[in-house]
C-alpha cells in the first residue's frame, strides 16, 4: 500500500506517533544533527546530512542494563530487557541497512537477546536521501545506498509531498490508524519514479576498481604497508568504533548502589581500536600494535563480516571518516590496496 | 520471567583449596541442579556480582555426574583478588561452559603428548585426567609440565602421583631451581629429548603462556607430529562467550565459539594467533 502526505501534514503525524510511542528523530545540535527523543514535532529535521551517531544506538545504547542483582538475595538477579515501544523516524538507508546488518548478526546463536527485545519494540521509519549528503561517503559503492528491507514506512520528498511506502503490516496498521495520509495516484508514482532515477545519477563512485574484488583484495594487503603508515597515523582514540553504525563489541560493567545491596549489570560499548581491548590478566595484549588494530577494523568489515553473512559490514556512511582526528580515511584505504594489487587479490 | 544468554546461573563455592601462592583450586556447585555438560579445555564465565566477570578454564575431568566443577584461578587483578577473599559457602554465578574443547573423538587409541606451561596445566589437568581414567582407550601418554620455580607448580601431589602412574610418563622442568630440585632445570622445550612417541600417531596438546606455542610447535613438528594433529588452547578475555563481544576474536573467528581449541593447521592461517 502506498500513500502520500502533505508537507503539512507532518508535524501532525509525528503527534499521532507521540501518542504510542517514543519517538526518536534527527534534530540540530550545534550545527550538526543528532538521533534524539523529541516531544515537540516542529524539532524534526527533515533534511540532515549524517548524525554524529547513527539511529542503530537507541537499539544498542551504551550503559544498557544486562540485569538487576541483590546481593543478599541471589534468586532476585533478574535479566533486564527492554520494553518501550519506539520509533526511529526519517533514517537514512545507509543507517536502515547497518541496523539490518546488526539484525543478522545480533540474532545469530546465541543471540544477543537484549538488542533482539529493543529491535522487536522499534518501529522504523525511512527516509530516502536525495542525493550523497557529503564528500567522504561510499554508501553508493557498497549499493547501501538504497534499502530494499528493514523498515516499516519509507519516506520520499516529491518536493511539496511526501510519497509513503508501507513495507511491514505495522507500518501498515500506523497508515491506517492516522488521518493524515492519502492514497498514492497515478501523479505520485510518476513523481516518485522521476526522483528516483534522478537520484540515482547524482551518486558517484569513490573506491576505483571493481568493488566486489575488495574482500579479497583486502585480504591479499595483510602485510601491506599501508597499515603501518595509518597506525603510525592513528591516536587510538577508537571514534572510529562509536560512531561506525555497525560496531557492536561491548564490555561488561558492574555498579553498585550506594547501600553495596543492590546493583546493576551494564554492557558499554568498547571499541577495538583502543590499546586495552585484547589485553589478557596476565598483561599480555594481542594487538599491541595500533597498525593491527586498524588493519583489524578494517578487515573485520570488510573481510570476516562478509566471510560469515556474505556482504559487507560497513555501509559506506562515511562517519569514521569524518570523525578521524588523524585523518585516516578507509576510502584512501581502499584505494590504496587496490592499486597496489591491480585491484585484484586472490582468485 | 526475562530471559538474557548474559544471565549467570547461580552457584555456592563448596571447596577452596590453596594451591601456590598465587593460585586457588575452587570447587563449585550449581545452586538448582542441572550441573555442568562439558569437555575437556572449555571454559566458563565466572561472576561475581558488583565486581564483574572473567573466563576460567574448567580444571576438573567431566568424569562423574558434573555437580560440580573445579577452577584453579590466579590472582590476577581485580575480579581475581576478590574471587580469592571467597569463603566456603560464598555465592557466586557461573555461565557457560563455552567453547568447543578438546577434540576427544579424535584422539582414541592414538599416542597422547601434552605440554603444559604454566597455567596452562589449569585446562590440560582435565585433560589428563580424562585421560588416565580411560586410559585403555589410548597409545603412549606422555606428560611435560613447565613451571618458574618448584614453588609455582600447580596440582603437585596429583603430579607425583602421575610420575608414580606407570601407565603414563610425566617429565617437569622448571627454569630456575634450587640445587635440591632433582628434576630438569630450563625451559619445557628441554624435555623433548625425554619424547619418545610414534609421530604418525600422536595428537599432542599444548597450552600455557603466548610465548610458548612457538617453541613447542617447533619442537613438535621437527619430531613429525602432523600440523592437524597438534591442538592448543588460546587465552583472550572473552567478556561475552557468546561471540558478540568482540574480545576473543582472532581474525575472523570467535574464540568463544570457534575455539578455545585450535588445531596448528587451523591457527597458523590466522595471522593473529601465533
Amino acid at each position: 500500500m502506498d500513500v502520500v502526505l502533505e508537507y503539512s501534514d507532518v508535524e501532525k503525524f509525528i503527534r499521532e506517533l507521540l501518542n504510542d510511542y517514543d519517538v526518536i528523530a534527527p534534530v540540530e545540535k550545534d550545527n550538526r544533527y543528532i538521533f534524539d527523543q523529541i516531544d515537540d514535532p516542529s524539532k524534526i529535521v527533515c533534511q540532515y546530512d549524517t548524525t554524529l551517531l547513527p539511529p542503530v544506538k537507541w537499539i544498542y545504547p551504551n550503559n544498557e542494563v544486562l540485569l538487576r542483582f541483590k546481593l543478599s538475595d541471589f534468586t532476585e538477579t533478574k535479566a533486564v530487557n527492554a520494553r518501550r515501544n519506539q520509533v526511529l523516524v526519517f533514517v537514512h538507508p545507509c543507517d536502515i541497512n547497518a541496523i539490518n546488518i546488526m539484525d543478522e548478526i545480533l540474532a545469530e546463536e546465541p543471540a544477543d537477546t537484549n538488542y533482539l527485545a529493543r529491535r522487536r519494540s522499534t518501529i522504523i521509519i525511512g527516509y530516502d536521501c536525495a542525493c550523497p549528503c557529503r564528500e567522504n561517503i561510499l554508501c553508493f559503492d557498497k549499493g547501501y545506498h538504497n534499502a530494499d528491507k528493514g523498515f516499516d514506512l519509507y519516506f520520499t520528498d516529491l518536493g511539496n509531498r511526501f510519497f509513503v511506502n508501507t513495507a511491514t503490516d505495522a507500518g501498515r496498521a500506523i497508515v491506517e490508524k492516522s488521518t493524515v495520509f492519502n492514497k498514492a495516484g497515478y501523479s505520485d508514482k510518476t513523481d516518485l519514479m522521476k526522483i528516483k532515477w534522478e537520484r540515482e545519477t547524482t551518486f558517484k563512485k569513490k573506491v576505483h576498481g571493481d568493488i566486489n574484488r575488495l574482500s579479497h583484495v583486502l585480504k591479499d594487503a595483510y602485510d601491506d604497508g599501508i597499515w603501518e603508515i595509518e597506525g603510525k597515523k592513528c591516536l587510538s582514540c577508537g571514534a572510529c568504533n562509536i560512531v561506525c553504525p555497525t560496531c557492536y563489541c561491548f564490555d561488561v560493567v558492574d555498579e553498585m548502589c550506594p547501600d553495596m545491596e543492590m546493583g546493576l549489570r551494564y554492557r558499554k560499548w568498547d571499541g577495538c581500536q583502543l590499546h586495552d581491548f585484547c589485553k589478557v590478566a596476565s598483561g599480555e595484549t594481542f594487538r599491541e600494535k595500533s597498525a593491527g588494530r586498524v588493519r583489524h577494523r578494517v578487515l573485520k568489515k570488510e573481510v570476516y563480516l562478509k566471510k560469515r553473512f556474505g556482504r559487507s559490514g560497513c555501509v559506506g556512511c562515511g562517519r569514521c571518516i569524518e570523525h578521524c582526528i588523524a585523518d585516516i580515511s578507509i576510502i584512501d584505504i581502499f584505494n590504496h590496496v587496490m592499486e597496489r594489487t591491480g585491484g585484484h587479490g586472490e582468485l | 520471567m526475562e530471559s538474557s544468554n548474559l544471565l549467570p546461573r547461580h552457584a555456592t563455592i563448596v571447596d577452596i583449596r590453596q594451591l601456590t601462592d598465587k593460585e586457588k583450586l575452587f570447587t563449585v556447585r550449581i545452586n538448582n541442579g542441572g550441573g555442568f555438560q562439558y569437555r575437556p579445555c572449555q571454559f566458563v564465565i565466572f561472576s561475581m556480582f558488583g565486581i564483574g566477570e572473567a573466563p576460567i578454564s574448567i580444571s576438573s575431568a567431566p568424569l562423574d555426574s558434573g555437580e560440580t566443577i573445579e577452577l584453579c584461578i590466579r590472582s590476577a587483578g581485580n575480579l581475581t583478588g576478590a574471587i580469592h577473599k571467597l569463603s566456603l559457602n560464598d555465592r557466586i554465578g557461573i555461565r557457560g561452559p563455552f567453547g568447543n574443547g578438546f577434540p576427544l573423538e579424535r584422539i582414541d587409541g592414538k599416542d597422547i603428548l601434552i605440554v603444559a606451561g604454566g597455567l596452562g596445566l589449569a585446562p590440560l589437568r582435565s585433560l589428563i585426567n580424562y585421560i588416565i581414567h580411560h586410559r585403555w582407550k589410548y597409545g603412549k601418554v606422555t606428560i611435560l609440565i613447565g613451571a618458574k620455580q618448584p614453588k609455582d607448580i600447580l596440582f603437585k601431589e596429583e603430579i607425583l602421583r602421575w610420575e608414580n602412574d606407570s601407565s603414563v610418563e610425566t617429565y617437569i622442568a622448571v627454569d630456575i631451581a634450587e640445587t635440591s630440585w632433582t628434576r630438569h632445570v630450563g625451559v619445557i622445550t628441554g624435555l623433548f629429548k625425554y619424547v619418545d612417541v610414534d609421530p604418525l600417531n600422536t595428537i599432542a596438546a599444548v597450552v600455557g603462556p603466548p610465548v610458548m606455542y612457538r617453541f613447542v610447535v617447533a619442537e613438535l613438528l621437527a619430531k613429525g607430529i602432523f600440523e592437524g594433529n597438534i591442538y592448543m588452547s588460546f587465552e583472550r578475555r572473552m567478556r561475552c562467550g557468546i561471540g558478540k563481544c568482540g574480545h576473543c576474536q582472532i581474525n575472523g573467528i570467535y574464540l568463544c565459539q570457534n575455539g578455545p581449541v585450535l588445531s596448528y593447521r587451523d591457527a597458523r592461517k590466522l595471522q593473529e594467533a601465533l
